[in-house]
């Protein structure tokens, strides 16, 4: 288990490295799944199995979609991938970041961060997040009522704010 | 007290209910009776000196002088201001009255205030309706730039003050003038009670003006219309003379090593701006140079903190208060009939006015401190207690006198003697208005000479 | 805007403050930050003007990654101390990313640098709410989690009063000006928070009507640059009359309301010891008070007989209701007699 969470780290450090290397926005947009992804891994080996799901279903669905709206109005005749030079100079400049920081704080580095936590090996009949949202459809129903006017809110805002084009702004 | 403040009060509905046609008949009647009514408190019989005191303002005899020069220059500027607003709406002819009673009544505020707070917010409160009258009446473009001037030097020095006296509140737990003189001096450190001394005396020496942070003055004095360079050179300035000799009491340990520096600055102002007079073209730059020379001598006067030294300041101001007073309306009489400040083009005016040369020349011989008027019995117990502290100041206030001297004359002679100029053809008459203006300016100073008393102060 | 979502938004628009107002635990302040934030967005971009666009657009960046922030040190906080309340001691590291988070939302001196550019973009109603309603939530929040780092709280205080007053030097934009102006006020307040809450909400509750007056004044004469003001006396002859004192008092001169919060403030750090920080402060005000004084010259001080800087302008009777604008001049004029109700009334 240590190997996986291990290497679900390395995968977003360097999903992280991939996005902020400033490759064309479709590398960057593949980048940003790729850590929205490994997150969920990570989530999910801390035992928050029912929060991943729901991440990776809802959030990177809708996400895949308006990522893929962005790409195709933002396309370039000439991608840079990470190959090119000029990406591939930051790559490697934050790839020796990186290490430069991990070997500045070998030291005083939290041994258990890729350890998977002890809920999941002994108490996996109930993870704890699934009791949490119990709690809330139980006890919060005002906060829920809140989510859904926001959800409202969030709509009209949407609407306003994307309505204009069609009147020349 | 309540007497004078709450008719004071109630010149403004006065001034906006009566008919145009009776506004400044009224408002100088009603100004006129405040300021007869405000007599009554010169006429102070208490043992203790604190008289009509309620729990906000009283008079003391430091004060009362103050106070009653305050109310008497209300009407003096009603009757100063007539003719040149005759051209504005009625509406600003009504603002103008308003600005000036509500600066009445912070003034009144500020010189009865037993509260130093009081006194501070009043003493800021007084910039306000000052700096509308600079800024909104006066002349040239000139005037934004002064009033920019007039109102960051005067808050410049006086928030320091404003912290120093909540500090000093922290400390004794109380800013009563009547308890705070009995209280134990504020401990701080050494380097910081010099700064507190400072920050005490800085703002009341920059509204005095003190020579090098007067800069303010003459750019104020000559942009102003006639009222507001008849208060800030009658009452303003002394607002500065009457906060530090309220705050030197609670100084005292401290002030002897301060005040070196200040002193000579102030002595050393009167010989400075004293020439700066002695080359001037501009009339009422003249008359607001001089008023510096003068406040310097009343600044070192409170300074030295000897009892002939306040009362001297005391009686000075009084006396510059209504010379250079009367100086600024003869100056104004000039510009309403020549429309220059100029005195290059209003010579010879003896020939055209004759009557208002012998105002100039009372008015000259005021400033110039001749006997028997009260100038020279304030600046000859000046220059007698400031002798007494160190000889060598006659050098100063020697040479300072004598060029006072020499430039009132230079004003009086250039401006009345000679020939008239061939451009002056047809010169309106001086009016009966101008006339009363004067007289009321000078018989007060002349009639003080009789019973000096009512401003000595506290200390003779 | 369609009247029905204009109400939905301005109904968001309080209930995402009272939220935060009654919140105790972190998530939900950072709730109601969120749907305050959310529901102004279609207000400053209701006129699809480029300007307006580009200011929606900064807005919205900025007061996202404060609320991220927030939320950030809120977790770090309650991974810290194992506490989600907001009134529980914070741990002193979370406390400093909040202190950072909450001055990022309202606009204090190091972090700005969004709030004139924004303001520039905006018409006067939404700069007026901006400027006050979007400021209550993180003000209050930042008065409950008093006391934190007292350096970086003053620094903050010091920073806003002296940027605020430094900036608006070089401005002939009103809206910019008023925007400096409110950094400076919130200078103010940030540095007597950590001594004394009261006298923070004291100094905020004054704030809001002399800048509603300035900013409604600014509206009844549509003008927002200092050139158009020289033409106010020809619309508005009254309140152009009462404007500089509007103006002097948001500059704090006494015996006007905007004083009573300087003097309460200076009084308090004096009380703490602190003369010097009492100083510079009260210094610093002079900067303010230099451009409020040349808004009034240029509204009132230069007007006709003198010469005129502007031509006077085509004009209509005013429609809306003068009350409101009554009220809070009067209010921000003449407060200062009755500081002690004032302050009583405010104290718990």
């Amino acid at each position: 288990m240590a190997y996986i969470m291990l290497t679900l780290l390395i995968g977003m450090v360097l999903g992280v490295i991939s996005v902020a290397s400033n490759p064309s926005p479709y590398f960057a947009a593949l980048g940003l799944v790729l850590v929205a992804g490994v997150g969920c891994g990570v989530l999910m080996g801390h035992g928050g199995s029912f929060l991943s799901l729901v991440l990776f279903l809802i959030y990177l669905g809708g996400m895949l979609v308006v990522f893929a709206y962005c790409a195709a109005l933002a396309a370039e005749p000439y991608p840079e991938a990470w190959g090119e030079w000029s990406v591939l100079g930051s790559v490697l400049g934050y790839l020796l970041l990186v290490f430069g920081g991990v070997s500045w704080f070998w030291g005083g580095w939290y041994e258990g961060a890729w350890v998977p936590v002890d809920e999941l090996i002994e108490f996996s009949v109930v993870a704890a997040d699934s009791g949490g949202v119990a709690l809330m459809y139980s006890l919060g129903g005002g906060l829920l009522v809140v989510s859904a006017w926001v959800l409202l809110l969030t709509l009209l805002v949407v609407l306003e704010l994307t309505r204009g084009l069609a009147r020349g702004a | 007290m309540l007497k004078i403040l709450i008719p004071t009060l109630f010149l403004l509905p006065t001034t906006w209910l009566t008919s145009s046609k009776w506004l400044w008949p009224t408002a100088l009647t009603q100004s006129m009776l405040i300021a007869l009514a405000s007599l009554t408190w010169l006429n102070n019989s208490t043992d203790v000196g604190w008289a009509t005191l309620n729990s906000y303002i009283a008079t003391d005899p430091l004060s009362t002088p103050l106070l009653v020069l305050s109310c008497w220059l209300l009407p003096l500027m009603i009757l100063a201001s007539q003719n040149h607003l005759s051209s504005e709406p009625v509406n600003r002819q009504r603002m103008y009255i308003t600005l000036l009673t509500t600066l009445q009544l912070f003034l009144i505020l500020a010189f009865g205030a037993t509260e130093m707070i009081m006194f501070y917010v009043m003493f800021e409160a007084t910039l306000i309706p000052t700096l509308l009258v600079i800024t909104r009446w006066g002349n040239q473009t000139e005037r934004l730039n002064a009033g920019t001037y007039f109102l960051f030097y005067t808050l410049a020095g006086s928030l320091p003050l404003l912290v120093a006296l909540l500090m000093l509140q922290n400390n004794a737990g109380t800013l009563s003038l009547l308890i705070l003189p009995y209280t134990k001096p504020l401990l701080l450190t050494p380097f910081g009670s010099n700064i507190w001394w400072a920050a005490c005396m800085i703002a009341f020496l920059v509204k005095m003006p003190l020579y090098g942070m007067h800069l303010w003055l003459p750019k104020a004095h000559v942009e102003a219309p006639v009222a507001g360079s008849m208060v800030l050179a009658a009452v303003l300035l002394k607002l500065g003379g009457y906060g530090m000799m309220r705050l030197m009491v609670m100084l005292e340990p401290l002030s002897k090593e301060m005040v070196y520096p200040f002193i000579v600055l102030a002595l050393w102002g009167v010989i400075m701006t004293g020439s700066i007079c002695l080359r001037q073209t501009d009339l009422k730059s003249l008359i607001a140079y001089s008023s510096v020379s003068h406040m310097g001598l009343v600044a070192g006067g409170i300074l030295i903190q000897t009892p002939w030294g306040f009362t001297g300041a005391l009686i000075l101001m009084i006396a510059h208060g209504l010379a250079s007073s009367a100086l600024f309306c003869l100056a104004n009489t000039n510009y309403e009939r020549t429309h220059s400040r100029t005195m290059l083009l209003a010579r010879g005016l003896q020939i055209a006015l004759p009557l208002m040369t012998t105002w100039w020349f009372i008015a000259s011989l005021a400033n110039l401190a001749l006997p028997p008027l009260p100038n020279l019995m304030g600046e000859l117990m000046i220059l007698t207690s400031l002798f007494n502290w160190s000889a060598w100041t006659l050098v100063l206030t020697g040479a300072g006198t004598l060029i006072t001297a020499a430039y009132s004359l230079y004003m009086f002679l250039m401006s009345q003697r000679g020939p008239l100029p061939q451009h002056m053809l047809a010169l309106p008459p001086s009016y009966t208005r101008e006339h009363l203006l004067m007289a009321l300016h000078l018989i007060p100073l002349l009639l003080i000479i009789l019973k000096p008393a009512l401003l000595w102060g506290w200390f003779a | 805007m369609n009247p029905f979502v204009l109400s939905i938004l301005l109904l968001s628009l309080g209930l995402g403050t009272t939220l935060t107002f009654a919140s105790s635990h972190w998530l939900l302040a950072w709730m109601g930050l969120e749907i305050s934030t959310l529901a102004i967005i279609p207000l400053m971009a209701q006129h699809h003007h480029p300007r307006a666009v580009e200011a929606t657009t900064k807005y919205f960046i900025t007061q996202a990654a404060a609320a991220a922030l927030i939320l950030f040190a809120s977790t770090t906080n309650a991974w810290i101390t194992g506490q989600w309340d907001i009134n529980f001691n914070l741990h002193a590291f979370p406390a400093s990313l909040l202190t950072m988070a909450l001055a990022l939302k309202m606009g204090l001196a190091p972090v700005h640098f969004w709030l004139p550019e924004v303001l520039q973009g905006l018409d006067l109603t939404t700069g007026l709410i901006l400027s006050t309603w979007q400021k209550l939530a993180p003000f209050i929040l930042m008065c409950q989690i008093m006391p934190v780092n007292s350096s970086l709280i003053t620094f903050l205080g010091i920073a806003s009063t002296l940027v605020g007053g430094w900036g608006g030097l070089n401005q002939t934009q009103l809206r910019k000006i008023l925007a400096y102006s409110s950094i400076a006020h919130l200078g103010w307040m940030v540095l007597v928070m950590q001594f004394n809450q009261q006298l923070a909400l004291l100094a905020l509750v004054i704030y809001i009507p002399m800048t509603f007056s300035t900013f409604m004044i600014f509206k009844t004469n549509s003008s927002t640059t200092m050139n158009t003001l020289a033409a106010s006396w020809a619309k508005t002859p009254a309140l152009t009359a009462i404007t500089p004192l509007v103006l002097l008092s948001l500059g704090g001169l006494p015996p006007l309301s905007g004083f009573m919060p300087k003097w309460m403030i200076l009084q308090e750090l004096t009380k703490q010891d602190i003369p010097l920080t009492a100083s510079v402060a009260a210094l610093s005000a002079l900067f303010s008070l230099y451009f409020y004084l040349r808004i009034s010259y240029a509204m009132t001080l230069t007007i006709s007989p003198n010469n005129l800087n502007a031509t006077t302008p085509w004009r209509l009777q005013t429609t809306s209701s003068t009350l409101p604008l009554a009220i809070s001049t009067t209010i921000s004029a003449m407060l200062l007699p009755l500081a002690p109700a004032t302050l009583a009334l405010l104290s718990p």
